[in-house]
């Protein structure tokens, strides 16, 4: 469904941005609240997980879910996975199932122990859980119309979702949204097909200076798409793709899903039953959660679950509403203690204190008067765990600026990404991947530098998870995009537009989220206008604050991406290629190279001969520069830097300014200054000669005068150098006759790069001759001077601009009637 | 008092020294950051720390503490933008500065693109001063806008490194358009003149630059020789081409003796001479970035040197051929009576010569008034 919504709302990117932070904050909110209820919400979360799961599934579980807490946590896990795969979201549309909660609710009996104080009562208690969840769910739906073409698919299930009781699958009609490949989709536009790489077509279209299209669609072949990325990936990552569609969906998994995962994984202060199917549940958390913050959240509610079980249904009640009204500072401080946790045992600690400080605050109302953004972190190592987030902050800034931070695929990633955020299914692509539960894509973050386009993916979604609390903590400036967008969406009820861009974290907590958000809506708008003035208060007490941290981290921070990005150059991570093509296509490489698909020189230097030839009997531009850019990529992946790399730069130069490709010469030329310096060939002055003249063709006195600081006395003799000096000095000082006597003489190619001015050196020329000769030019005296090849040429050109020819005598031109044609053309 | 100031002072700026020799940067920029409890050191709070500092530090870090101290005092005194501007212009000096050396550095190593640090500097600057530059309230006292002018100079510098030349025109733009453009400091105006100048130069609007940096020069502060003489370097050759010769006095006191011979052979037509004095200067003057502007001063001499044929002849149809015979006594090679006619074309197209060629007779026919007018009424 959201498809298209996710891709206009990706258009304006500004909400996209102030959203992510936003949700994270919800999340971790919506964890603490849920911990605070304790047992109440991850009961209930489960509850409805578990109907989903049972509907679906069919599993009989219910006894199971009588044992304890935790325990049915173990056995869902498993179903949890396979439903991932195949239905990402029937799970999803069992969500509210009544029956279910309330069982729930009543065999464990698990309280919401702490009462929230503003909270109305009004909600049915037994799932106050289900309720938020689902109001957010339908919100959801809602928003999509404006910027959604396709409402189909969503509105249905949005619309089913509300009222509770219809167990039966509504699936299918999602699913359709769902179709397993649905990845390509939202891609192919672009041109998957229209660029596979077979086609020679795409390349052509790439030559010509268009980079933007070729480069999506060499995304296709580059990223081999989520099939690639384990098993998870199939629905998730078409699902990702099509991102808006997978919202809902999504949502309701992570919800279910991934909170019962993290929550099985963070167990640990619970003391619950600890599960061996934990891996991959790990894995899970870590991709989609920043390690310092999401987790805790999660960890929270269970370890609340476990701990305490004294409240009320009813109080649970009370409190899950709570969340939403706490005041804003109070859940940012919230988030930053989570975030401060360096450890799984301080996020325990942190959570118990957090728990009861909290709790007391609610309670005695204090929570809405109190400056959160003064009150001090739990003394749970606060002060490390700062220092610790600051690094990570550092490093996103400089992904973000220099496009590398994180080692090699880190780096390939920012751009990836960015190019992908451009269009609507990107985000929700990274978000696929790092969701989905393969171990695969666990593996591949931890080896980044390996070809792994999910990998890598759900790498920066991770870290563009850590970003925004980071950033907060450090930044009061930061928060403000997140509460204009907060204050819109409550008004629209929203759930897509920035949210749904940034999809990933939507997902991460989008229950808890949405329903916040929801809430806000329905509540009405005061809840959140009040809190605006709060939050900029509290902002601006944030920015002092932050004052008193130690700038020092900032300079170290500084230092490590120089330090990766240093470490990204080709030569300090050679490939030796195994391809044994003599010809290849060229692909704009949008990751780390594959060896298999790499020529190695030996090769390379058959295909060079191979073009050459080619080229000599077919003139065949289209296919000399493919190749000849493929050869070039695969030298430079190869970190090859040898005289034959100068070989092929040269050919490809060469043949680049016989055709007049201004790109490639211009980009050769820049490479074979570089190589010069390394490898000095016999052709340095032909070179030379030729950057001299283009700068003369750009008229760029500043570089051409760079450009003469670094001529060697040697450099000046050299034939080709000297001809440019010469054809310069002559240029400089209007010199006609000598210009053009040069340009008859130029040695080389040079005559092609004149060529390209020689018809504005000519008019200007004219502009002279006619203003200075009287009564009249013989146009003989032109066409040598001019250095036209034959009197037709020169008598074309010249009735071309209008000349006036004397009346008596057609071969002399009239000066004085003809000074007028210049000015005018 | 003061002595007291000192003594507190210096255990600081030793501190500060310290650190630079050691090249503790951590350290240094800590002893310099406003998060330091320092700061509320009412000792420190000076509001002219400028000659303690320079007793103490070397440069630039003596303007850097100088501009840190002084904004200790500003601060102190609930003046933040008096405060802050001093510590933005320190901070973007040094970037830089900085940015300079790194850039230096990676050349050394043969790393990294030309001008890449440079670019990344520029880029920061560039932040500053749209944040100066948007500083829309309405009290001028305190405006931001008063940082523009120091970041355009900064940025000028970076751009004429790289040859960016384009990127300056909005930035001037900015300044013609601000109604402090004449407020700034002397020395902040000294400096945008000189660049502006020399972009005028560049742009062959010579009678622009020459106000330019004729202003430069005539109000850069008297110590500084360093920065008139640059200013000449830039302003000779321009005057040169407006007709303006400098005395010998003068090139001797700026310590610019390359630029004698030129000036005699240009005055006196002499074009062997020139090419001489080009050549034999050659790297000087491709490095100072006016040899390309100096060699327009063939133009010049040409019409000097056929202006003597021209009162050698006494007529107002002068054969071509008398030309020829000129410039192949001036040594040029390959010249041919085309070329002449060639040359002389040019001439009267910029306005050196009035007159006419009559190709059909192979004559220059000059005008019988003022046939050769003066080079500053030209250009």
């Amino acid at each position: 469904v959201n498809d298209k919504a996710y891709g206009g709302s990706s258009a304006p990117e500004a909400p996209v941005h102030e959203n992510p932070e936003w949700e994270k904050a919800r999340q971790a909110l919506a964890s603490i609240s849920k911990s605070q209820n304790s047992t109440k919400t991850s009961p209930t979360n489960r509850t409805t997980s578990q109907a989903g799961q049972y509907q679906t599934a069919v599993t009989d579980s219910s006894a199971m879910q009588q044992q304890q807490q935790q325990q049915q946590y173990y056995p869902w896990y498993p179903q949890n996975q396979q439903q991932y795969p195949g239905y990402a979201y029937p799970y999803y549309n069992y969500y509210p199932i009544t029956t279910f909660v309330d069982v729930e609710c009543l065999c464990y009996g698990v309280p919401g122990a702490y009462p929230p104080p503003t909270t109305p009562t009004g909600q049915p208690p037994a799932m106050p859980m289900m309720e938020e969840q689902s109001s957010s769910y339908s919100s959801e739906p809602q928003p999509p119309p404006p910027a959604v073409p396709q409402p189909p698919p969503q509105s249905p299930t949005s619309s089913d979702q509300p009222p509770p009781p219809p167990p039966p699958p509504i699936p299918p009609p999602p699913n359709a949204q769902y179709p397993p490949p649905p990845s390509q989709n939202p891609y192919n536009p672009n041109g998957a097909l229209p660029y596979s790489p077979t086609d020679s077509n795409p390349m052509r279209g790439y030559n010509h200076g268009q980079p933007r299209p070729s480069y999506q669609g060499y995304q296709p072949p580059g990223y081999p798409p989520p099939p690639q990325q384990g098993p998870g990936q199939g629905p998730y990552g078409g699902a990702g793709r099509g991102d808006g569609n997978k919202k809902p969906n999504n949502a309701n998994m992570n919800k279910g899903g991934q909170q019962l995962w993290n929550r099985m994984k963070q167990a640990p202060g619970a003391g619950g039953v600890k599960f061996n199917i934990q891996k991959r549940p790990y894995v899970m958390a870590n991709q989609n959660f920043p390690p310092g913050e999401q987790p805790p959240g999660l960890a929270t509610s269970t370890a609340a679950t476990a701990a305490t079980s004294a409240a009320t249904t009813s109080t649970a009640g009370a409190a899950q509403a709570g969340p939403q009204d706490w005041p804003q500072a109070m859940k940012e401080y919230v988030q930053r203690c989570f975030a401060a946790c360096e450890t799984e045992e301080d996020k325990d600690r942190t959570e118990k204190v957090l728990k009861d400080i909290l709790q007391s605050r609610l309670q005695d109302g204090s929570a809405f008067t109190i400056d959160w953004t003064r009150e001090p972190l739990p003394d749970v190592k606060p002060r490390q765990s700062r220092w610790e987030a600051v690094p990570q902050r550092s490093q996103e800034n400089a992904s973000g600026r220099g496009g590398a931070t994180r080692g090699r695929g880190g780096a390939r990633l920012g751009n990836y990404r960015n190019v992908f955020s451009q269009r609507s299914p990107s985000s929700s692509s990274s978000r696929s991947s790092s969701r989905s539960p393969s171990p695969h894509s666990r593996h591949r973050d931890r080896s980044r530098h390996r070809r792994s386009d999910s990998g890598s993916q759900s790498d920066s979604s991770i870290s563009s998870d850590l970003r925004p609390i980071s950033r907060r903590q450090q930044r009061g400036g930061r928060g403000r995009g997140e509460e204009r967008d907060r204050g819109r969406g409550g008004e629209r009820g929203r759930g897509r537009g920035g949210k749904a861009n940034r999809g990933r974290r939507n997902m991460d907590d989008p229950g808890s989220g949405i329903g916040k958000k929801r809430k806000g809506g329905n509540a009405g708008l005061d809840f959140h206008d009040p809190n605006r003035e709060a939050k900029k208060q509290s902002r601006a007490a944030r920015f002092h604050t932050k004052r008193t941290e130690p700038l020092v981290l900032n300079i170290n921070a500084f230092d490590l991406p120089n330090g990766t990005q240093e470490g990204l150059s080709w030569e300090d991570c050679p490939i030796v290629g195994t391809c044994q093509d003599i010809t290849k296509n060229y692909l704009r490489l949008t990751c780390a190279p594959d060896p298999s698909t790499v020529r190695p020189v030996p090769v390379l230097k058959k295909s060079l001969t191979a073009v050459k030839a080619h080229w000599k009997t077919n003139q065949d531009y289209q296919y000399a520069c493919e190749q000849m850019k493929s050869i070039r990529q695969d030298l430079t992946v190869q970190g090859v830097r040898t005289d034959f790399t100068v070989e092929v730069y040269e050919t490809h130069a060469r043949i680049a300014l016989e055709k007049g490709d201004h790109e490639e010469f211009n980009q050769c030329q820049t490479q074979l200054k570089a190589l010069y310096k390394d490898c000095p060939s016999s052709n340095v002055g032909e070179f030379t000669a030729y950057r001299l003249l283009y700068y003369i063709f750009t008229k760029n006195s500043g570089d051409l005068t760079t450009e003469l600081v670094y001529l060697t006395p040697e450099l000046r003799e050299d034939e080709c150098v000297s001809h440019a000096l010469a054809l310069r000095a002559a240029w400089a000082l209007g010199n006609f006759h000598r210009f053009f006597q040069l340009y008859k003489r130029a040695p080389r190619m040079a005559a092609y790069l004149i060529d390209k001015f020689v018809e504005r050196e000519r008019k200007l020329a004219l502009g002279a001759i006619f203003k200075t000769f009287r009564p009249s030019v013989p146009v003989e005296y032109v066409q040598s001077s001019l250095a036209f090849p034959c009197l037709d040429t020169c008598l074309a050109f010249l009735t071309g601009l209008g000349v006036a020819f004397t009346p008596s005598d057609p071969s002399k031109i009239d000066c004085k009637a003809s000074s007028a044609c210049l000015t005018t053309s | 008092e003061t002595h007291l100031k000192i003594h507190y002072i210096l255990p600081r700026e030793e501190q500060v020294l310290e650190a630079i020799d050691t090249r503790d940067g951590v350290f240094c920029a800590e002893l310099l950051s406003f998060k330091h409890p320092h700061v509320a050191n009412p000792r420190l709070q000076l509001s002219s720390p400028e000659d303690k500092c320079q007793q103490v530090l070397e440069p630039p870090y003596d303007e850097m503490v100088a501009a840190h101290l002084r904004c200790t005092y500003a601060v102190a005194n609930h003046d933040f933008v008096e405060a802050a501007l001093p510590v933005m212009f320190a901070v973007t000096l040094d970037l830089r500065v900085f940015a300079n050396n790194a850039e230096q550095q990676l050349q050394k190593k043969g790393k990294g693109k030309v001008g890449d640090m440079l670019e990344k500097a520029a880029e920061q600057l560039m932040s500053c001063f749209r944040v100066c530059a948007s500083d829309n309230r309405a009290g001028i006292d305190d405006s931001k806008k008063w940082g523009m002018l120091f970041l355009i100079n900064q940025l000028f510098k970076i751009y004429f490194k790289i040859n960016k030349l384009h990127l300056c025109k909005p930035l001037i733009r900015a300044i013609d358009s601000s109604n402090l453009k004449d407020d700034y400091s002397m020395a902040q105006r000294v400096t945008y003149k000189y660049y502006v100048g020399r972009k005028a130069m560049f742009d062959s609007n010579f009678k622009l630059a020459e106000e330019y940096l004729s202003f430069s020069f005539q109000h850069s502060h008297r110590s500084c020789q360093r920065n008139k003489r640059l200013i000449l370097i830039y302003l000779l050759p321009v005057k040169m081409l407006l007709g303006h010769m400098p005395t010998t006095q003068l090139l001797k006191k700026y310590d610019l003796m390359q630029f004698t011979d030129v000036t005699k052979a240009v005055s006196e037509g002499n074009l062997l001479l020139l090419n001489e004095a080009l050549a034999k200067h050659e790297t000087f003057f491709i490095r100072c970035g006016i040899f390309l502007i100096l060699e327009k001063l063939k133009i010049i001499t040409y019409r000097n040197l056929f202006k003597k044929v021209y009162l050698l002849l006494k007529t107002h149809q002068l054969p071509l051929d008398a030309f020829l015979v000129a410039l192949k006594m001036m040594q040029v090679e390959e010249v041919d009576i085309d070329e002449v006619q060639c040359i002389l074309a040019n001439l009267i197209y910029m306005g050196h010569i009035k007159g006419y060629i009559s190709h059909q007779h192979q004559k220059l026919v000059v005008s019988k008034q003022n046939p050769f007018p003066p080079l500053s009424s030209v250009s």
